[in-house]
């Protein structure tokens, strides 16, 4: 480390493990000249906790407790693919009203995780009034989700063979209350950083990765989508209830952080159209199979669609409570690498910008 | 002997000193009271500048081993002291008019550079890769809004100047009185590149967004506030709070200086400063996000260079035709 006054040296830098831009521990020493950035190195393991090692100590209803505690802002996709993974062992067929509850319960997770990372890019960029008008908004998804499931973020709806929460007649009416209050402020928000100039020319040709680079390192979620990528989990490998929906999913070319960030706005957009549809065909009958099923031995894999990208799950089970092995890639871990393409050219007020627009997820990471 | 004394006053207990730095600290509290109301928060009361700065006052001043002690604890001691005496050569129209033996508008334009230069010393000092970025963009920034504001004080000092029958004037009662009798500059079209110029000018000089580059925090962490601690960190703050009563006081005498005197004149004078930092520093702040330093370069040098160029072409153009 040094810290050399003169502009035309070489001088390293160092962003994190604790630095206010970044939500979660990560370490990048970056080389600056100037103000230019001339190499990244990235380093992880801030946040271990072991969780990968403790699933192989619980039994597998734990562990649906458990792997919702790996991330907070993907907590329903990781519980979500755990169980998806113990029903194809088990050859469980989920009720539909079970399928369409876990699409509900998925779509507002993607909601809330989006805007909060849309808002911090505002903060990052200095836009405080932006950056508290996105996160009031987002504050309606949160009432939604602690007035429906009782939590503000760990919704606890998932079980093996369904789900553990079921909606009455009220509790409809007042989801399709608050999506009609949040679908203008969306659009609104949508509107806002398509035209502002604030955000546009921190944000536009800022941290491109060209689409064959994406692909090379193999991009997932919105970062591939802003790339041109047409790719996500709820379309080319339906699961739950999206085979019975309208999923459309949003392609940019551009690849840079206002592509990814107007990704996500859209996709917060669709995710409320989707919610409507769903409220709309629920059809009745049963949430769950009633009884914890046995699980027997066997291997799978799922995947899904978290907020961050394609979430996959490998089960190994040899028939007793406890599995043998479970393994998680994250889409985060994809969208690491693609840090290194999106710093070539970037400049230090960059850095925090463009780490934010890959919505790093730490804790999944490294668990 | 008195004028000794007078002056002595002036700069430690009115306008400058005590007073100044009250007002400051409370121009902030309101600041940022009003800050957080405009994005849905509750905020801090309004005297939560002054209990920064007491407690600040008894913590104990960290020194960074790798620091130049002596840079790293005379430059906010520098730059206080500078804006001290600053504030006691900002006039108050109707109230006060500074002694012309402390000095002129010239000596005010040097001493409103001193800040920028004890945040330099200051992040270059502290030996910390984020005070030497701080240093490096707060360089930029300076050579991009030093050259507009001389220009711009240059206009007013023709047009003042000219219009009393000598060339150009670098009094600031002068240019005060004359307001108070012809009206407010603000109102002349002749100076309007000039306010325009003048209205890019103060925010990169108050150091708020979207010119907070040098500082800004998602960045470089305060870049050269980051290793400073206690007393030292207060003066900074104490710096900071008087710099905001010059800069506007500054803009008030050059534009728009009341025309009453007595306790009319410095309750107006008072409105206007307020006014000013809540429309001009807080409602800026909170509804724009940051420049990149490469693009506040850029700007600084294509608009409001271009605008101070054309209000002193403007002065002597005005000047030629009319004589």
């Amino acid at each position: 480390m040094t810290a050399d006054p003169q502009l035309s040296k070489v001088s390293t830098i160092p962003v994190g493990p604790l630095h206010v831009a970044l939500e979660e521990p990560m370490y990048f020493r970056i080389d600056v000249d100037g103000e230019d950035v001339t190499g990244v190195d990235i380093n992880a393991g801030h946040v271990h906790r072991g969780v990968e090692y403790l699933t192989m100590k619980r039994t597998m209803t734990q562990n649906v407790v458990l792997t919702e505690r790996i991330c907070s802002l993907c907590s329903n996709s990781h519980p979500e693919t755990f169980v998806m993974a113990a029903e194809v062992i088990a050859g469980i067929t989920i009720p539909d009203r079970a399928a369409y509850l876990r699409v509900v319960a998925a779509e507002v997770k993607r909601v809330a995780s989006h805007l909060f990372n849309v808002a911090i890019l505002a903060h990052l960029t200095g836009y405080e009034m932006l950056f508290m008008h996105v996160m009031q908004v987002r504050e309606v998804a949160q009432d939604l989700k602690e007035t429906v499931f009782g939590n503000r973020m760990d919704l606890a709806a998932m079980c093996i063979g369904g789900v553990r929460y079921n909606l009455d007649a009220e509790m409809t009416a007042y989801m399709l209350g608050a999506l009609d209050k949040l679908e203008p402020e969306v659009q609104s928000i949508i509107k806002t950083y398509k035209t502002n100039g604030s955000i546009l020319r921190r944000t536009r040709g800022v941290g491109v990765i060209a689409k064959d680079e994406a692909i090379a390192v193999g991009c997932v979620g919105p970062v591939a989508r802003a790339a041109g990528i047409d790719y996500d989990v709820r379309v080319v490998a339906p699961y739950a209830a999206y085979d019975k929906l309208r999923v459309p999913v949003p392609v940019m070319k551009d690849g840079d952080v206002w592509s990814r960030a107007m990704v996500r706005l859209y996709e917060v957009a669709h995710s409320i159209q989707i919610l409507r549809e769903c409220l709309k065909d629920m059809p009745g009958g049963a949430i769950n199979l009633g009884e914890r099923p046995d699980i027997p031995a066997g291997r799978a894999v799922a995947k899904c669609e978290a907020p961050r990208g394609e979430l996959i799950y490998y089960l190994k089970t040899n028939g007793e409570e406890i599995p043998e092995r479970v393994k998680w890639r994250v889409p985060s871990f994809m969208n690491w690498d693609a840090l290194h393409f999106m710093f070539k050219g970037a400049k230090i007020a960059d850095i925090a910008i463009i780490v934010n627009s890959i919505d790093p997820c730490v804790s999944c990471t490294e668990r | 002997m008195t004028s000794q004394i007078a002056t002595l006053l002036a700069v430690l207990l009115f306008p400058g000193g005590l007073f100044a730095l009250v007002l400051g600290l409370a121009l902030k509290g309101a600041d940022r009271r009003v800050a957080a109301r405009l994005q849905g928060r509750v905020g801090p009361p309004l005297i939560q500048p002054f209990f920064d700065l007491i407690k600040l006052g008894f913590k104990r001043t960290m020194v960074p081993t790798e620091a130049s002690e002596t840079v790293f604890l005379a430059a906010p001691l520098v730059g206080s002291v500078a804006m001290l005496i600053s504030a006691a050569l900002i006039p108050i129209a109707g109230v006060y008019a500074p002694d012309t033996e402390l000095g002129n508008l010239l000596v005010l334009l040097y001493l409103l550079a001193v800040p920028g230069i004890c945040l330099m010393l200051a992040g270059s000092a502290s030996g910390s890769p984020y005070g030497a970025i701080g240093f490096s963009r707060e360089m930029a920034l300076m050579l991009a809004y030093e050259g507009p504001i001389v220009l711009i004080v240059a206009a007013v000092g023709m047009r003042t100047g000219m219009a009393e029958g000598h060339w150009v004037t670098f009094s600031l009662t002068e240019i005060v009185r004359y307001q108070q009798v012809h009206g407010w500059f603000l109102f002349d079209p002749i100076m309007w590149p000039a306010v325009a110029a003048f209205a890019f000018f103060y925010p990169a000089n108050l150091g708020i967004v979207p010119f907070d580059i040098p500082e800004a925090e998602t960045e470089v962490l305060e870049g050269p506030l980051l290793e400073y601690s206690g007393p030292a960190l207060g003066l900074f703050k104490v710096m900071s709070a008087l710099k905001a009563v010059v800069v506007l006081g500054l803009g008030i005498a050059l534009f728009l200086p009341l025309p009453f005197t007595g306790p009319l004149a410095f309750v107006g004078w008072l409105v206007e400063i307020v006014v000013l930092m809540l429309v001009g520093v807080t409602a800026l702040r909170v509804s724009a996000g940051r420049m990149r330093i490469d693009q506040a370069f850029v700007f600084f040098l294509k608009w409001p260079l271009l605008l101070a160029i054309a209000s002193v072409a403007a002065v002597a153009l005005a000047a030629g035709g009319a004589s």
